[in-house]
């Protein structure tokens, strides 16, 4: 069989072939890449779901998990229409720059041959909004009206929290560009923005009834304490396809790189969110001993060290986490005792650790060079970027809460309170009557049927 | 009726009314309305809710 004598095009042309193929190839790896990051991201809102309704006394649990489940379904589509313009429009500020492209009636935002990254980045930014409002729904259960939480989220989740992802996150962000900002994790832009947004509605909303007599705080029981501890696992769970998230998949021979552009790769980020996670479960079970926090050490443990999760070493990271559980359980105690009632300690394990997070990679990490000309890693930066970030999100969650107050929006009557939002609000019942629900009874199913019941 | 192609060749953005940025942002205005008409809808289901347990 004769074959041809190849000439130096016809290599040529097969060799551009196989780079349009590799090309190709990669684009695709990318999107496959952080669509599975998006799909995991969905655990943490499974995992919300069941922590709160297990949080809730048997009254309000379904009322907590529909307000829940309400939430993501309207950051998605208010993330659509102005979260991504946010993102890319002010990331100098609060003058906004061109970004006709991120609008919803952009040929950008839609099914596009030759667009394989737009859709897949809106797609896990949306899914950072709704962690966000995820993060206040828990704090907020049993008196809050749905209405009001869905104003606030939508807020928080569209707005406010993305607002602080240009400032901190964006190539072209300020903090970034005249700070040298480093929180690859998003301790500060999506947790210390969502736990301050959250103290600022706390502050407004009131303590539940019953929370505290003549100014001493009691204990109010989780209806469901187990399903609240594997709700907080599949958050662990799904902060893998977050912190995935927080990593940029690059085209050519880049590699990873953080989203400030410093090269990096998954194995740091493994290290250091498994020994952040182990830490702060043992920080949090030698400060409490008590299994919600305990689990609740994990959430501390990965918030405390993901502002600089591609720095530390593993062994700093899991001393940071364990130390900063303390902070977090200490700070949730300040917080019940001047009054204010957050049911999951999200304000503790969001806000506080979020801002510490970001002031210890000053601490630990300052001098540390950044790329494209941007200032290197400072503890005076870090420290005026935590503030921002504490402030940017108490301001606003403060404010629209006060307003919403001021019309008497934003509470559930008390009488609905006690009588439970289930029975007024949701007409429908968590558990079938012959499941007790009265809190510490043990009596099982069968031995009710078993007496005829 | 909503196709903003005829052809695969050299196609870019090839979703419904890509080609008509008045329909989208007709569209948009539908998402935020019925993203503002679910939460009247709640607080006139709240409202009622708690009336009926003065």
């Amino acid at each position: 069989m004769a074959t041809e004598t190849p000439t130096l095009e016809s290599l040529q042309a097969s060799l551009d072939a196989q780079q349009a193929i590799f090309n190709m190839h990669q684009a695709m790896n990318v999107e496959v890449f952080y669509w599975w990051c998006t799909a995991i991201m969905v655990m943490i809102h499974a995992g919300f779901l069941a922590y709160e309704m297990g949080a809730s006394r048997s009254k309000n649990a379904l009322a907590a998990g529909v307000k829940n489940i309400l939430a993501l379904a309207v950051i998605i589509p208010t993330f659509y229409l102005f979260g991504w313009w946010i993102y890319n429009a002010f990331p100098g500020g609060l003058m906004p720059v061109e970004a006709s492209s991120a609008l919803p009636w952009s040929q950008s935002m839609g099914p596009d041959v030759q667009d394989m990254g737009t859709g897949i980045f809106w797609a896990a930014f949306a899914l950072f909004g709704a962690t966000t409002g995820s993060i206040m729904s828990g704090a907020v259960i049993e008196r809050i009206r749905v209405s009001a939480f869905l104003i606030l989220t939508v807020i928080l989740g569209s707005g406010v929290w993305i607002l602080a992802g240009a400032w901190g996150w964006h190539p072209d962000g300020w903090m970034l560009t005249e700070m040298g900002y480093h929180d690859v994790g998003a301790s500060g832009v999506v947790h210390a923005i969502a736990g301050f947004f959250t103290l600022g509605v706390l502050i407004n909303l009131g303590p539940r009834v019953g929370k505290f007599i003549n100014g001493v705080p009691q204990q109010i029981r989780a209806h469901n304490l187990p399903m609240t501890l594997i709700g907080l696992m599949m958050i662990i769970f799904g902060f893998f396809g977050f912190l995935g998230g927080c990593i940029i998949f690059n085209g050519g021979d880049t590699g990873w790189t953080t989203i400030y552009n410093n090269p990096t790769n998954l194995s740091a980020f493994a290290f250091n969110t498994l020994m952040g996670f182990a830490g702060g479960v043992i920080g949090c079970y030698i400060a409490t001993r008590d299994p919600f926090w305990t689990m609740s050490g994990g959430l501390v443990g990965i918030i405390s060290i993901a502002a600089g999760l591609d720095l530390y070493d593993p062994g700093l990271a899991f001393i940071i986490a364990t130390c900063v559980s303390f902070i977090a359980v200490g700070a949730a105690k300040l917080l019940e005792k001047k009054g204010i009632d957050d049911a999951v300690g999200a304000v503790a394990v969001h806000g506080v650790t979020g801002v510490v997070a970001v002031i210890l990679v000053g601490v630990f990490a300052g001098g540390t060079p950044n790329v494209g000309g941007n200032p290197a890693i400072s503890l005076y930066g870090q420290t005026v970027c935590a503030i921002v970030m504490a402030v940017l999100g108490f301001v606003p969650g403060y404010a629209v809460s006060y307003l919403l107050k001021k019309f008497n929006m934003l509470r559930v009557p008390e009488n609905v309170e006690v009588l439970g939002l289930d029975e007024v609000e949701i007409l429908a019942h968590p558990y079938p009557e012959t499941v007790p629900a009265k809190s510490g009874t043990t009596t099982n199913v069968g031995d009710l049927e078993a007496k005829g019941a | 009726m909503g196709t903003s192609i005829t052809s695969w060749e050299n196609v870019s953005a090839y979703f419904t009314f890509a080609d008509n940025p008045l329909a989208l942002m007709l569209f948009s205005l539908g998402v935020a309305g019925i993203v503002v008409g679910l939460i009247r809808f709640i607080m006139k289901h709240e409202a009622e809710a708690f009336d009926n347990h003065k």
